[in-house]
């Protein structure tokens, strides 16, 4: 079993999302932003995370950056999930250690779950 | 006895008078010589002035009138050799011209003696070493062994500066008597004074000239044709940050724009091949410039163009490239706010599509979800076709008369669900002289009260309490007095000001318990594209910042104001003014 972390203001992206992912392979947990996401970090230690950019309160760089402060640069695989097709926000993130990212809106449930297979492999 | 006396005293008489009218013949005769030889002289004064005059023309190159002059001096002064020495930028420049061939000795005698003279009159020492010759006339013999005997030396004065001097020498003594020496002193104040005067003219067009080229907001730089800077202006040297250096090198361009722009060569290409060139946009010292290059042409007065040298100039193209940024940034939020539901309907129908749906998930869960995000769209685009209408002033307002209440009740009922989930405290107040009638344009002020509550909802905490007032405002009133009597706790107080010069009017306010905002950010809440300058200070606020924008057009279409007055971490009071007796627009 794997855990999954999706932090992402976007209800309909995790709620689709989760219904797509096996529940017999994972465990999926979500927030809807950088604070909450911070609390389920701490609380489910996940495998994984698909991270939403730009979400109220505390964005997803500013989650990255804490979450390597506190548990190191790497440790934890993330994949940057966003509408945003800025090559300065991928840039930053490739920075930050990331394992890769896709845009939501050019990616289908399915070519999602094969890139998470794929990244936890 | 007598007649002897008488004879001889006649004779003494006669002898007396012819002496006398002889002495006078002679004094008249001399006279009239003297008289005929001024005339000649003035004849050649005057044709060598006009001669002078058509031939230097608007001259101002110094060397070229003194070239005319000497030329001409051989018609009425006599010498065996004519020189003038020209100070230059780094030598001093030595010219003679030989009526008669004469000993190598005799040309550096006089050179020397112009040398010390020139020495002499701009207290300076000059190096011999230092002195360029050129020769011409008569040729040189070594056999004529005649020194320098008459030797006269006339300073070259133009604009109260000594620029050089003017000689003529023989080897014959006696020479160059006072007559003479006049002409010469008067040929040569008055070309000085014709340059000087036209000098004068082209100082002040060049004053002109600079004042425009020093306040100009490009920077411009001239070069002649070995690239030394002729002409900068204040804003060149801030391109390179070298406002303070007073003597500025093309090496300082070099040196600082790096690789940014090859000012040399584009220098050279224009003198050399008299090209133009335009560059692409760099940035230096965190502004962007576009760089041009072309050029100096002069046409000579044998009509042939000369290259002179160069001229750079750098447009700053900072503004341009601020608003382009802007613009990519505002497209690049459109779409990622159009992404957002477009990725939600996506993905709700791929798992409608699938044959095997998840467990525990209905088809109504997904088509709901289809829906929300669809509506949310057709929101954001109306949202962009409204501030496009703004932009191009054709938004429309249709008043008509509507009781406030009833909207406010309306929109209250609408937004109470959510804020109950949030556990909100959504409170109305409405005024007891709240006219029941007031003329106003219900979709649209519909639209400003769920952008403000809808607003005040999303950054209050739970457990917070938003409230909406409204009141009648009279002219010169308090703004504050009036909230008061509302009985709503304001955040921070209403700038009374904004209130100060309002008609009577209706007042809607809401108030929140949320974060507030910064006084800084303030100021740009209302503004189309600035939500992208919010971003950049609260970055991680969704939405595309129109809605407040909106509001600000639909209010100012009304003829009323719009406002927020916060406190950060206190709670915010966004308010809006509608006339009750609007002049109609």
């Amino acid at each position: 079993m794997k855990k999954i972390l999706i932090v992402d203001d976007d209800a309909s992206f995790i709620e689709t999302l989760k219904a797509t992912l096996d529940p017999k392979k994972f465990i999926t947990v979500s927030a809807a932003d950088g604070e909450e996401g911070l609390k389920r970090m701490e609380e489910s230690k996940p495998d994984l995370i698909l991270l939403d950019i730009k979400m109220p309160k505390l964005g997803g760089m500013e989650f990255l950056k804490r979450v390597n402060e506190k548990y190191g640069e790497g440790k934890t695989a993330v994949l940057i999930t966003s509408n945003l097709s800025g090559l300065e926000q991928i840039s930053e993130g490739m920075e930050l250690g990331i394992r890769g990212y896709f845009v939501k809106s050019n990616e289908s449930l399915k070519g999602i779950t094969d890139m998470i297979d794929r990244v936890l492999e | 006895m007598t007649t002897i006396i008488l004879l001889s005293t006649l004779a003494l008489l006669s002898l007396g008078l012819s002496a006398f009218l002889l002495l006078k013949e002679h004094q008249a005769k001399d006279v009239v010589q003297k008289r005929e030889q001024d005339i000649s002289r003035r004849m050649y004064e005057l044709a060598i002035l006009k001669e002078l005059g058509d031939r230097v023309g608007y001259s101002l190159d110094v060397q070229q009138i003194v070239d005319i002059i000497t030329s001409s001096l051989h018609q009425f002064i006599e010498y065996a050799a004519v020189s003038y020495m020209l100070l230059e930028p780094e030598k001093v420049m030595f010219k003679m011209h030989l009526e008669r061939s004469v000993h190598r000795r005799f040309v550096v005698d006089v050179r020397d003696r112009m040398l010390s003279s020139l020495g002499a009159l701009l207290d300076r020492e000059f190096d011999k070493k230092n002195v360029r010759e050129i020769l011409s006339g008569a040729i040189i013999i070594e056999e004529l062994e005649e020194p320098v005997r008459s030797f006269f030396n006339i300073p070259l004065v133009i604009d109260e500066k000594v620029v050089g001097v003017l000689t003529v020498a023989d080897t014959k003594s006696g020479l160059y008597k006072e007559e003479e020496m006049t002409i010469l002193y008067k040929i040569i104040q008055q070309a000085s004074k014709a340059v000087t005067s036209l000098q004068g003219v082209v100082k002040t067009e060049q004053a002109k000239v600079s004042a425009m080229v020093e306040s100009m907001e490009d920077g411009v730089v001239m070069t002649d044709a070995d690239y030394r800077i002729l002409v900068i202006n204040p804003a060149a040297k801030r391109v390179i940050g070298q406002e303070k250096k007073a003597e500025i090198t093309i090496f300082d361009f070099i040196d600082n724009l790096g690789g940014k722009m090859d000012i040399r060569g584009r220098l050279e290409e224009s003198v050399k091949l008299k090209k133009s060139y335009m560059s692409e946009r760099f940035e230096m010292k965190e502004k962007f410039y576009q760089s041009f290059v072309f050029p100096v042409k002069t046409t000579s007065s044998l009509n042939v163009e000369e290259v002179f040298g160069g001229v750079v100039i750098f447009h700053d193209v900072t503004r341009e490239v601020e608003l382009e940024r802007v613009r990519d940034d505002f497209t690049s939020m459109i779409v990622h706010e159009l992404r957002t539901p477009l990725s939600g309907i996506q993905k709700a129908s791929e798992l409608l599509k699938k044959p095997r749906k998840p467990a525990g998930s209905s088809p109504k869960q997904y088509v709901d979800m289809i829906y929300q995000n669809s509506s949310g769209m057709l929101d954001l685009v109306n949202d962009i076709l409204d501030a496009a209408k703004l932009q191009s002033g054709k938004f429309e307002i249709s008043r008509e008369p509507a009781d406030i209440a009833e909207v406010i009740a309306n929109r209250v009922s609408f937004f109470n669900l959510s804020a109950t989930d949030r556990k909100i405290t959504l409170a109305v107040s409405v005024g007891e002289n709240v006219p029941k009638a007031v003329p106003f344009d219900i979709q649209r002020i519909k639209q400003v009260l769920n952008n403000l509550i809808s607003n005040a909802l999303k950054f209050t905490p739970e457990g917070g309490a938003v409230s909406i007032s409204a009141f009648v405002h009279e002219h010169g009133a308090s703004a504050n007095t009036d909230m008061r009597k509302m009985k709503v706790q304001l955040p921070e107080p209403l700038p009374e000001d904004q209130f100060a010069s309002l008609p009577q009017s209706l007042v809607i306010a809401v108030t929140d318990t949320g974060m507030g905002i910064k006084s800084e950010q303030m100021s740009q809440l209302f503004s189309k594209f600035k939500q992208l300058d919010n971003q950049s200070l609260v970055p991680n606020i969704k939405g595309t910042g129109l809605g407040l924008a909106i509001a600000k057009g639909i209010i100012e279409g009304h003829g009323g104001i719009i406002g927020v007055a916060s406190k950060v971490s206190a709670g915010s009071t966004f308010y809006f003014s509608l006339p009750l007796s609007p002049t109609q627009t």
